[in-house]
């Protein structure tokens, strides 16, 4: 029993520094990756780009002062034009009214790690027409299981008569309980309230409301195979579209307002497993930039969203880079109990590249061998040992010496 | 002879789990009372609200209060026994030679179940009152770490307060510690969902750390 608990402590000990001293390593030697910020002129017709403080370029590389560049993208610096007087009357042809600039400005941003994350099951559905200006948080909040319940946040009890009448309603329009996906605006911070958008067990995408406190069911038609993994609600002033919507094949379509028509973007490399997303409108377009870890793609599409350029750049990631080889030769694997690909705490086990690890690890089995020598340890009692070092090179190797065997000889 | 090790030991902590027990129920009371007091001048709803999309959790003053429980009852068991190394007397006991050890563990261990199960019982009871299911599911999986955090420094403090030299008493101390962080990364209610099972493995895995100090003990290691 001894031996096992001196094992246990040397594989509690080893999870320990494999968590621990690569994250002193890097915090000691990692180097800040400056991603390329990019936007798509309406006026040069081509991307331009921030490289950093005081590097402005385009998508050919030409350099250009702060001004040329912030002259170039008038609908990301409107204030900054407006302020210098620089700001033109119209952009290709078009006179530049600044209701319209506005109302067609957004922006909407899909961290990867929202997606990877915890959901809540409870949901306040708001009054869409209360005759309010502002929006007032209801009193209960509703779940969808077997059935639709809605519950009193004051006494924590069913409210029957309105569940039965929102069970019901979902139910006639075909829903499938329970819901695989709930998606709404869970905020009084929004102009007005369009409720949610719900993705039931069959895939079938609903519209839910409730107007004058009764329920407003809409099934939207969504094509065979189709299905979501995420959907984004937005509530943008020009009320074109309800959502931003990621399908199972890392598409992204949205449903637009009203007519509930899916639009499929013509935007590929989308994994929001790996890629933050980031999607700027404007009057003149919308520009879609994915972000991985080692390259950024940039979508200029057209207002009736057809893809007019894009631009792709790629870099080096911190393990390509010479600390990253470095910590590659050193270190067999890293262990992180949070990651930033997901909101969720797990054991994050990312393995080495390469096999330099392994020569470092047969180096660390050679000189601890010597030092059994040295001192005539009984090999026969330090396999184990041995077998820790081949595996888990430096961690084991300070993890075998920490709770030394010598006892066991 | 087991009630004889269990009785020993009970006479050592006895003051010490109940009173860090009746400290436990006071902060799980303050804290519902605190949540009561919200519920009256905020509302349910803007409880609920919170707690569901802004993150709050008005059961984080309970963070500490399992880790905190179980050093307390890993050194008044075990620092009484290092004092004119009083844990000899224990090896010479008509035991296997872990076994009063373990017998030891064992109740210190059980001692500190009872204190979490009435905890525990106590927060999903009156959570129940004041939320739905889920939010209280959530709750105790955010909490599960902290409570089995108590259990890993009760395990990793008996290593410690046993090993009998001073150098590695402190590495020890060290590794534990570091080891400890990872019951209490800074992450949204829920978050541990995944993890909780490994943690609940590495936390019966350590149960019999203690062991491997006992056994240098016992071979005169200074």
């Amino acid at each position: 029993m001894e031996k096992i608990s001196r094992y246990i402590m040397i594989f509690i000990a080893v999870i320990t520094l494999a968590i621990f001293i690569p994250k002193l390593y890097w915090t000691v030697f990692e180097k800040p990756i400056r991603k390329p910020i990019m936007h798509y002129s309406c006026i040069s017709k081509q991307f331009m780009i921030n490289r950093g403080e005081k590097e402005w370029t385009d998508a050919k590389g030409n350099q250009c002062s702060r001004d040329e560049y912030e002259r170039m993208l008038p609908m990301m610096f409107t204030k900054q034009l407006l302020a210098s007087g620089t700001l033109p009357d119209s952009i290709n042809g078009t006179a530049l009214d600044m209701r319209a600039v506005s109302r067609e400005k957004s922006f909407f941003r899909l961290k990867v790690n929202e997606v990877d994350a915890p959901a809540p099951r409870l949901y306040p559905l708001f009054e869409s027409r209360s005759g309010r200006a502002q929006l007032e948080l209801p009193e209960d909040f509703f779940r969808i299981t077997w059935r639709v319940d809605f519950i009193d946040a004051a006494t924590n009890q069913i409210l029957e008569e309105k569940s039965q009448m929102f069970s019901a309603a979902l139910f006639h329009n075909g829903f499938s309980f329970p819901a695989k996906l709930i998606s709404g605006l869970p905020t009084q911070r929004k102009s007005c309230d369009e409720g949610y958008l719900i993705v039931d067990s069959k895939e079938q995408l609903f519209h839910l409301k409730m107007i004058k406190g009764k329920p407003l069911v809409k099934k939207v038609d969504i094509p065979d195979g189709l299905n979501f993994r995420y959907i984004g609600c937005v509530d943008f002033k020009n009320k074109d579209f309800y959502a931003y919507l990621v399908s199972g094949k890392n598409e992204i379509y949205i449903l637009t307002q009203d007519d509930y028509k899916l639009i499929k973007w013509p935007v590929d490399r989308y994994d929001p497993a790996t890629c933050d997303l980031k999607i700027y409108g404007d009057l003149f377009n919308y520009t879609v930039i994915i972000e991985a870890e080692d390259h950024i793609k940039a979508n200029a599409l057209s207002p009736d969203y057809q893809l007019v350029d894009t631009f792709t750049e790629s870099w080096k990631t911190k393990e390509q880079l010479q600390e990253g080889k470095i910590f590659a030769s050193i270190f067999p694997a890293q262990l992180s109990m949070k990651s930033d690909n997901s909101k969720f705490v797990r054991f994050y086990f990312t393995p080495s590249k390469g096999t330099n690890w392994l020569l470092f690890n047969m180096l660390l089995l050679v000189l601890h061998f010597a030092w059994l020598y040295v001192r005539k340890a009984k090999l026969k009692n330090h396999w184990v040992d041995m077998g820790i070092v081949a595996v888990s090179g430096i961690y084991g190797v300070i993890a075998i010496h920490l709770f030394q065997n010598k006892f066991f000889d | 002879m087991w009630e004889s090790v269990f009785y020993k030991e009970w006479l050592k902590i006895r003051w010490f789990i109940v009173g860090y027990t009746l400290l436990g129920i006071l902060c799980i009371g303050y804290l519902f009372l605190t949540l009561k007091h919200n519920f009256a001048f905020t509302g349910g709803k803007n409880v609920w609200n919170t707690m569901l999309f802004q993150g709050h959790q008005f059961y984080s003053l309970f963070k500490y209060v399992p880790l905190a429980g179980g050093l307390v009852i890993a050194i008044t068991q075990y620092l009484p026994e290092t004092i004119n190394k009083r844990l000899k007397l224990t090896f010479h006991l008509p035991l296997a030679e872990n076994n009063g050890l373990l017998l030891m563990q064992a109740f210190g261990a059980g001692s500190l179940l009872i204190a979490f199960l009435i905890f525990g019982g106590l927060f999903t009871g009156f959570s129940l009152i004041y939320f739905p299911i889920e939010i209280v599911a959530d709750a105790i999986i955010t909490i599960l770490p902290w409570l089995l955090a108590g259990f890993a420094a009760y395990f990793m403090a008996a290593l410690v307060v046993l090993e009998p030299n001073r150098v590695f008493r402190f590495l020890y101390s060290l590794v534990g510690g570091c080891f400890l962080t990872i019951y209490f990364a800074s992450a949204g209610t829920a978050a541990y969902g995944p993890a909780n099972s490994g943690l609940f493995v590495l936390t019966v895995l350590l149960s019999i750390a203690v062991v491997f100090s006992a056994y240098r003990f016992r071979k005169g290691e200074m």
